[in-house]
């Protein structure tokens, strides 16, 4: 993770298009000034950057579905638990379905786990639109290069 | 009952008119249905004249999540982006997609290609 960035999830480490699932990797950092103010003397991971991080996850998988045409914005979230604490230095395991594809829109359901146990979970809706401008086309392809988004994965569907 | 009287009765429907109407009322039932829960607007206020986004003031996000619950229940896909883009070129206008007996006509269309398609 590189929270000053809003960089929430590190690795892809498995997208399977037919199925229409991904499972993400993400390394709580161990220290960082979120933790000096959420909360002091008890350093959490902020629930609503959980909710972000599972939809960033969410958004790659919906990304190599449209096979990079389109760009998946955060519309709705809903069903968002936080079930038990998420602490500094954790390792999230990230996995993420795709509940619906509508028109324009997608609505995902995504799962954190931290050494197998359920952390959080959420369903997420997107909208779902051709790139607005070229330059996030190219961030998004040099982002998807740094966190090994599988090209290949795509051609064979 | 009043049998003696039921059965004339029973042979002036026109079953095909009859049939129809059950089928049509059916779509606009579930979604009035959907739009009643999913935007929480009193079941009684929507009729098949009302137009989703002037008489109810559904909005895009809020027709996101009937639009989900509609593909959902008949089985189809609601083409939001192709109607759009219609309306944005002026090629149609908002009320052949978004009065409720417009959109149902919209739903069984959908499916009957489905139908046929399957």
């Amino acid at each position: 993770m590189d929270l000053e960035y809003f960089k929430l999830i590190d690795r892809i480490v498995d997208l399977n298009v037919a199925e229409r699932t991904i499972t993400v990797e993400a390394q709580v950092p161990q220290t960082n000034t979120i933790f000096e103010g959420h909360f002091p003397g008890y350093p959490i991971m902020p629930g609503v950057l959980l909710i972000e991080a599972m939809a960033q996850s969410s958004g790659w998988l919906l990304i190599a579905l449209t096979k990079f045409e389109r760009m998946p914005f955060l519309a709705a979230v809903k069903e968002a638990k936080m079930r038990s604490f998420v602490n500094p230095g954790d390792l999230l395991k990230i996995d993420v379905s795709v509940v619906h594809e509508g028109s324009g829109y997608a609505i995902t359901e995504a799962k954190v786990r931290v050494k197998g146990e359920l952390r959080c979970n959420a369903t997420i809706t997107f909208g779902v639109v051709p790139f607005p401008h070229p330059d996030l086309r190219s961030h998004m392809d040099a982002m998807a290069k740094r966190i090994g988004f599988p090209l290949q994965a795509l051609g064979n569907d | 009952m009043t049998g003696r009287n039921a059965r004339p009765l029973r042979y002036r429907i026109n079953y095909p008119q009859y049939i129809k109407g059950l089928v049509m009322s059916s779509t606009f039932d579930q979604v009035a249905t959907i739009i009643a829960e999913t935007c929480d607007i009193p079941r009684d206020t929507i009729t098949p004249e009302s137009h989703a986004i002037d008489d109810l003031g559904i909005d895009s996000l809020d027709f996101l999540d009937i639009a989900f619950a509609i593909d959902k229940a008949f089985g189809i896909k609601l083409p939001l982006e192709k109607w759009t883009q219609e309306v944005n070129d002026g090629k149609a206008t908002t009320e052949q997609y978004f009065v409720l007996k417009n959109l149902c006509a919209r739903i069984d269309e959908l499916v009957a290609a489905k139908t046929a398609s399957a």
